[in-house]
């Protein structure tokens, strides 16, 4: 991934969301942690262009997040906190065909690429299904689909094993460990960014800790517990 | 999420989700051609009919129609009141009847189905440039998607007054309803610009 951050800040109602920063993020796999309200979400949004920067400017793979938009959003997938909001058709192959609506793909070329992602995430046996009937990690790898059907190149993931039990869990680290992807994941649940590329921690809306996952992970620990 | 879809594999299941939507218009306009009690009392009993034969138990049927059923009552009730006895029996049958067969129709069309018809439907007006075909597609079936949805906020927030020993109030109700639903609504426009479902412009790189 390509994302760039060049004094880009936001701010709503008067308060400042993410204070302006510059970086680059160029890894595949990248964590961010940090206290409930830090401003990980925010920042997340920012880079699908989902939250403009009130100030500065964010790129991802060269295009624009504010005169680019939906370019953007064609290079980033976003998998939300709670996968029932991304869902948004009541059956989960009518969900994910939606996405693919406007396209200009033919009902054959969207059945295939529906099929593909289906197999991909071995919930084919679930196409047919009703969303609420799904277990929590089959919805988040319903969710996934649903994103990764459009094929982004790079996918943010917010807190996705949130409120899972550890078989659940343990399926959607699985799958995320997999993916071919570039891959943002912002977690509470630690073991699961231990191995990736470079994890950030957000604390007060800035970034007060970059690098290698113990070491953030150690910074975030006496954060935490200040 | 919970879906008006029924599963089933009756006539109107098989029938084109094109077909169905042309019928229940054509339905709609028969049943304002005729003031007479009797023909629309038949059309009403037909269309419990075809409702009843939609293979749901009556339970969830009944269920299913409650709400829009007081609806109607109450409508009827002020026509009789304001009007004559007649009048009020002729809205109270026609708009059941509407209800029935509406009813029928979305319980046998899948929500992506009605969105590509609708989208389709809309398509000659994209042309010359009044709308976005597949915005009035997306939004019918956004408000088709959210009717189960308000029914099962408005079941949990009954049953959170019933937990703390409170009655049910208009003013509990509608205010945290209202609320909740616009902020789902938000959460539900968000993924809808993520997952970019509104159009595809060809992209400039900066």
């Amino acid at each position: 991934m390509d994302v760039r951050f060049d004094q880009a800040g936001t701010s709503f109602d008067g308060r400042t969301a993410v204070h302006p920063l510059s970086l680059s993020l160029t890894e595949r796999r990248i964590g961010i942690i940090g206290l409930n309200g830090s401003g990980k979400t925010t920042f997340a949004r920012m880079i699908n262009g989902l939250v403009q920067p009130s100030q500065g400017r964010v790129t991802v793979n060269g295009f624009d997040t504010g005169a680019d938009g939906e370019a953007v959003r064609g290079q980033v997938g976003f998998i939300f906190q709670n996968p029932q909001n991304q869902i948004i058709l009541p059956i989960l192959r009518e969900d994910i065909e939606l996405g693919l609506r406007g396209r200009k793909l033919t009902r054959g070329q969207m059945q295939d690429r529906v099929n593909g992602v289906l197999a991909r995430f071995s919930i084919g046996h679930l196409a047919d299904r009703r969303v609420h009937e799904l277990s929590g990690g089959e919805l988040q790898l319903a969710a996934l689909a649903s994103v990764l059907v459009t094929e982004p190149p790079i996918v943010i993931l917010d807190e996705p094993t949130n409120q899972l039990d550890l078989r659940n869990r343990t399926l959607v680290e699985r799958t995320l460990r997999a993916l071919d992807e570039d891959v943002l994941v912002i977690s509470h649940d630690l073991p699961l960014i231990e191995d990736y590329d470079r994890v950030l921690l957000f604390h007060e809306g800035r970034i007060v800790a970059d690098g290698r996952p113990e070491e953030v992970v150690a910074e975030y620990r006496k954060i935490a517990v200040s | 999420m919970r879906s008006l879809y029924v599963e089933g594999d009756s006539r109107l299941h098989r029938l084109s989700p094109r077909i169905k939507l042309i019928l229940l218009i054509v339905v709609s306009l028969a049943l304002f051609l005729t003031r007479s009690p009797i023909m629309l009392g038949g059309a009403a009993f037909a269309g419990a009919l075809l409702y009843g034969s939609l293979g749901m138990g009556w339970r969830e049927g009944w269920l299913r129609l409650r709400p829009i059923l007081l609806t109607i009552a109450v409508v009827a009730l002020a026509t009789l009141m304001l009007n004559t006895v007649e009048e009020g029996v002729v809205v109270l049958l026609r708009l059941t009847t509407l209800m029935l067969v509406a009813a029928a129709v979305t319980a046998t069309t899948p929500v992506g189905s009605f969105i590509g018809e609708i989208s389709s439907a809309a398509r000659p007006f994209e042309r010359i440039g009044l709308v976005r075909a597949d915005d009035i597609g997306l939004a019918v079936g956004l408000v088709i998607r959210f009717v189960p949805e308000v029914v099962s906020r408005y079941e949990i927030l009954r049953q959170a007054h019933r937990a703390r020993g409170l009655k049910l109030r208009p003013m509990t109700v509608i205010v945290p309803l209202t609320i909740q639903t616009l902020k789902s609504a938000d959460e539900i426009a968000a993924a809808i610009d993520a997952r970019g479902i509104r159009g595809h412009k060809p992209p400039s790189r900066s």
